[in-house]
């Protein structure tokens, strides 16, 4: 046996296992070496104390001080943590909301677009309208003012009117007819097109106005024309 | 060496409960943790404690170990290892870490002080004298303990200290069962040359560092 193999022999508690072919060699070996003999001894005196040293440590644990922080530090972490999952959860709510709001209302808008078309179709672009209310002798006072002239007229006048952009055939039930006398221009602001060089022109024309006062259709009288 | 209460053999035992507390432990249940410190944190501080020779700095390991638990848990990979190699890995990067803020040039600390203060003390029956023979030789081997470099010292904490098995030590330190005997081996000569100096001129040597 060689002094290193001594060494790590000696190091595993090779001499005080149970007998055997190293054990007898490593004896051997401390018989021939006083090195390793010296080195055997100082080791079994280093051994002793570290044991020792070692069992004055063997039961140390942390301080209770440790464990309150951690438990403390972990409560704070799982209540941020918990609060964040609240608003995470309460902001993605209030997005699925807004998209389903937005969807109805796109949904909506797309069906009144699609009754708007198809009621064009089958009447024609300038649909005319033959079912103006004209039951009612409800009068109503033209809020464009006196000063052009305006007669109001009974509604039970049944001619060719032109709807006006955005609105809804079905909605003319219970509509009213105006007359007015009004500026040629002022049919910009209905949503017509008017030509320019006789925007100032007057004109008298009737209007179809709905319940909530708002023209919906439009009749050009022949004498304006 | 001493199985009965070795660190790595429990913490394979119980590796699959491990896992099981650290996966409630991180839904939020105290209890787990809890329970999942009180079963680790023994072996942790003790073997800070011989690492750093300090009662503070081994505490504040602890308490940043098992800190990593609570903010990161899926840090631990329980393909990986058990959980017990696991902390020991983080309590070696924070032992490191303690090790690099300290100056290079320390004194050897006095017992009395801070340090060692925490250390509980052989109680001996035997006469003053052979006590105080006894407790200085014991100073002398802890302190040239702690200056060993951290290789050697960790293999000498877990083998020699808390007499772990080799087997168990490469577990925890997650390096081969040869890399402990070989760092053991040369720890032990670098300890002996160390407390032969000692022994010849003590109180020099404790002077100078």
């Amino acid at each position: 046996m060689t002094c290193e193999e001594f060494q790590m022999a000696d190091l595993d508690g090779g001499l005080t296992a149970e007998e055997g072919p190293l054990q007898q060699a490593a004896r051997q070996h401390l018989l021939e070496c006083p090195h390793c003999a010296a080195l055997h001894e100082n080791w079994q005196v280093l051994r002793t104390d570290l044991h020792a040293l070692g069992a004055e440590t063997w039961e140390a644990e942390a301080p209770s001080r440790v464990e309150l922080r951690l438990r403390q530090e972990f409560r704070i972490k799982h209540k941020t943590l918990k609060r964040r999952r609240i608003a995470l959860v309460a902001a993605w709510a209030l997005a699925g909301a807004a998209v389903v709001v937005c969807a109805i209302t796109w949904f909506n808008w797309r069906l009144q677009q699609v009754q708007m078309a198809s009621l064009l179709q089958t009447r024609g672009v300038q649909s005319t309208l033959t079912a103006a209310n004209s039951t009612g002798s409800i009068q109503h006072v033209n809020p464009a003012g006196p000063e052009l002239g305006e007669a109001l007229m009974a509604s039970n006048d049944s001619g060719d009117f032109t709807l006006l952009p955005g609105t809804m055939p079905g909605s003319l039930d219970d509509s009213t007819v105006v007359h007015v006398q009004m500026q040629r221009g002022a049919l910009g602001a209905l949503g017509l097109t008017v030509n320019e060089e006789h925007a100032a022109d007057w004109i008298q024309l009737d209007l179809l106005v709905g319940d909530d006062g708002q023209p919906q259709a439009v009749r050009l009288l022949a004498s304006s024309n | 060496m001493n199985t009965g209460r070795q660190p790595g053999e429990m913490q394979i035992d119980s590796r699959e409960r491990d896992d099981v507390l650290l996966r409630r432990s991180a839904n939020g249940d105290e209890e787990a943790f809890t329970l999942l410190y009180r079963r680790h944190q023994g072996p942790i501080y003790r073997f800070a404690l011989r690492m750093t020779g300090n009662t503070w700095a081994a505490e504040e390991i602890v308490q940043d170990v098992f800190m990593t638990l609570v903010r990161e848990p899926k840090k631990y990979d329980a393909e990986r290892g058990a959980l017990g190699a696991f902390l020991y890995g983080v309590a070696r990067n924070r032992i490191m870490k303690h090790q690099e803020r300290l100056p290079r040039e320390i004194p050897l600390l006095n017992p009395e002080e801070e340090g060692f203060a925490g250390y509980p003390q052989a109680v001996d029956s035997k006469t003053p004298a052979h006590w105080a023979e006894l407790r200085e030789r014991r100073e002398h081997v802890r302190a040239a303990v702690l200056e060993l470099p951290a290789d050697f010292r960790e293999a000498v904490a877990l083998c020699l200290l808390e007499e772990m098995s080799y087997e168990q030590a490469a577990q925890s330190l997650q390096c081969p069962v040869g890399t402990i005997r070989s760092r053991l081996h040369r720890g032990r000569a670098l300890l002996l040359a160390k407390l032969e100096m000692l022994r010849d001129t003590p109180k020099r040597a404790i002077g100078t560092r």
